[in-house]
């Protein structure tokens, strides 16, 4: 790999027991991204995030990571029982379903046949596809409502430095079956790498799933994840993000609502610094009559971090009746962090109930006062605030063990500025 | 407890106290009445220890320079203020913020630690003294709160701190005649000769339940007339212009 980052086709030559076709979709893919390297600025995608400037100004070099990494012995979460999928790197390693009728769930590694996709205009969905070898495949078959949470444990190891992974995941929730996950990142690497992801999960008819993803321990990793959810009729589909921690993070996520009467939450508390870089993009296909999506994206942003949120939300002609509401709130707590927003709102139908708002400032400082005068030091006084901020996000969690998990993760996370 | 003499204070080059002199005894009740503008709640947000004002004069509370103690030492040693207008909390669960409010002093005083239920316990029995629905110490700080609800939290606040020196600064501003005379004897069952308090408002009402040792009256940043309770009295049927 030169200093521009270019790939060589060796990489997907490395790649065994693939078809033909499939090995020149890969190297398509391949070229595409070697055209037109990591994303930039002037791709209005990545306006807030340059991520080829990013890049350019922490890597000198990159390889692309193939090799299987030695396991490491992971302390399972105490807290709540569960099932769970071992990831190092990326890789399947194990999985324990112990809770559950096994016939039910099908958990294997990726399948190394790529379903042929029209072009993406992300350069790292392209490299992705040219290069993704690793992951899951998950499928919960119909009727089958998990008895217990599923914990993703997905470890990056000591030895990653200079590294870039590309995996993908795949989830299908069969009709009337539920599922919840916990995606737990916990990293060991000291050193900068590369995570791209491609998720794929789709909801059949009257499905639940609910997600969180949460990391165990801050990481100098840069993590990009591209993931398409589709959501049929009656389906319910929930997910938390409270990512915080990582050096870079972007999460790209459309969700396409194609059967009525479905519904769609996305919810985020963030604590950023460090100079950490957080975007949260999400596209929201309203596609059918009679669908519901509600986004809460909240952020405190110290020492100079940087969020963002970029929301669009999209009605088709016919998707009458939809119910859409999105929101974004930042609090500043330096001069130099920053918060940009970009809600957009693109509708064709006319019977429609669609709203959208942003709001950041900085912390109140008579509430400090008010708690300095109960006995409270403004750094705690800070904190409480800032928890108070978050607080609306974590409350949403119903399970009181998991939110209490989450909560303490957070108020780690969270220091006063 | 508290000496203050000569106080002056400015805000953004406007002088609101002109050189007030005021002095607390241990187990007194004082009140300071004005109109409107006169300097009261500058009064108490300069015993709180709000920043932005330029102070001069002298401050004392219990022969220590009140200045050169930061805020939170301030409720650590016994100052407590009842907000005028108490602050919204988002997020903040009321049980859960007083609790720790009162660990925080507990530690600060060599004290320790009150457990859940123990803090459960007391904080059940002194809102049930101040007709307190319990409902709303499960809810977020102040949010959606009625005004009276506020006023009775403050209070609330104040009788689980127990602190030495309460500042009520116009609790009794938009009190119905009930919820006034809960929260004057949520002030009275507190009164002890260790105890003090300064009790500031616009009107005479709350004193008919609060019984004050000295009535001060402040106008135009100084206090212009003292006396007792009595004093208050006049006010009311004089209004303040007479008096000055």
């Amino acid at each position: 790999m030169t200093q521009n980052f270019e790939i060589s086709s060796a990489e997907v030559d490395k790649i065994k027991k693939i078809s033909k076709e499939e090995k020149n979709f890969r190297i398509k893919n391949l070229e595409v991204f070697n055209a037109k390297g990591f994303p930039n600025k002037r791709n209005e995608d990545w306006k807030f995030s340059d991520l080829k400037e990013i890049i350019n100004k922490n890597f000198k070099s990159l390889t692309v990571n193939n090799t299987k990494s030695k396991v490491e012995k992971i302390n399972l979460i105490k807290d709540f029982e569960h099932n769970y999928i071992f990831l190092v790197n990326g890789h399947l390693i194990s999985s324990d379903f112990k809770f559950e009728e096994k016939n039910k769930i099908k958990i294997n590694s990726l399948d190394k046949s790529v379903d042929i996709k029209e072009a993406s205009d992300n350069s790292l969905v392209c490299l992705n596809r040219a290069l993704s070898t690793e992951g899951y495949n998950l499928e919960v078959e119909k009727n089958y409502k998990f008895k217990k949470v599923l914990v993703i444990y997905n470890l990056f190891t000591k030895d990653l430095k200079n590294n870039i992974l590309n995996n993908k995941n795949v989830t299908k929730i069969g009709e009337n079956s539920e599922l919840h996950v916990i995606d737990f990142t916990i990293n060991e690497s000291k050193n900068k790498f590369i995570n791209n992801i491609y998720e794929d999960i789709s909801l059949e008819k009257n499905s639940v799933f609910k997600n969180i993803s949460i990391q165990n321990n801050e990481s100098l990793g840069y993590f990009h994840k591209f993931s398409k959810n589709k959501i049929q009729a009656r389906a319910n589909y929930s997910t938390f993000v409270f990512s915080s921690g990582l050096k870079f993070n972007k999460i790209d996520m459309e969700f396409d609502l194609e059967g009525e009467n479905s519904n769609c939450n996305l919810h985020s508390a963030l604590f950023l610094d460090n100079e950490s870089h957080q975007e949260i993009k999400t596209k929201m296909n309203h596609l059918v009559p009679n669908c519901k999506s509600h986004q809460i994206v909240k952020k405190v942003l110290a020492s100079d971090a940087k969020g963002v949120y970029q929301g669009k939300i999209y009605v088709k002609d016919k998707a009458q009746k939809t119910d859409a509401y999105q929101l974004s709130k930042a609090l500043l707590l330096n001069d130099n962090s920053e918060f940009n927003s970009k809600p957009e709102l693109e509708i064709y139908a006319d019977d429609v109930k669609c709203s959208h708002g942003s709001s950041s400032g900085s912390l109140d400082q008579d509430s400090i006062h008010y708690l300095m005068t109960r006995g409270l030091s403004k750094k705690d006084s800070v904190k409480l605030l800032i928890k108070g901020f978050l607080n609306e996000i974590t409350e949403m969690i119903k399970s009181n063990s998991i939110r209490n998990f989450v909560a303490n993760r957070l108020e780690g996370q969270i220091h006063g500025s | 407890m508290l000496e203050i003499k000569n106080l002056k204070v400015s805000i953004n080059d406007r002088d609101i106290l002109k050189g007030l002199t005021l002095s607390i005894k241990p187990g007194e009740v004082h009140a300071i009445m004005g109109p409107n503008g006169s300097g009261k709640s500058t009064l108490a947000n300069i015993l709180s220890g709000k920043s932005g004002y330029k102070i001069s004069g002298d401050l004392k509370f219990q022969g220590k320079n009140l200045e050169e103690i930061p805020i939170e030492e301030r409720a650590q040693k016994g100052i407590f203020l009842a907000f005028q207008y108490p602050l919204e909390i988002p997020g903040v669960n009321t049980n859960n913020f007083l609790k720790t409010s009162l660990n925080t002093i507990r530690k600060a005083r060599g004290e320790k630690e009150i457990d859940t239920l123990a803090f459960l316990k007391l904080v059940k029995e002194k809102a049930s003294e101040l007709g307190i629905d319990e409902k709303i110490l499960s809810r977020q700080l102040n949010v959606g709160f009625s005004g009276g609800e506020k006023k009775k939290n403050e209070i609330l606040q104040m009788k689980i701190l127990d602190p030495t020196l309460t500042i009520l600064d116009e609790t009794d501003s938009g009190l119905d005649i009930d919820a006034l005379k809960t929260v004057a004897n949520g002030v009275n069952s507190s009164r002890d000769e260790k105890k003090s308090f300064l009790v500031i408002t616009h009107y005479q009402r709350l004193l008919d339940y609060i019984k004050p040792d000295h009535v001060h009256v402040l106008s135009d940043g100084k206090i212009i007339k003292s006396g007792d309770s009595k004093l208050a009295q006049e006010l009311e049927k004089k209004g303040y212009k007479e008096i000055n």
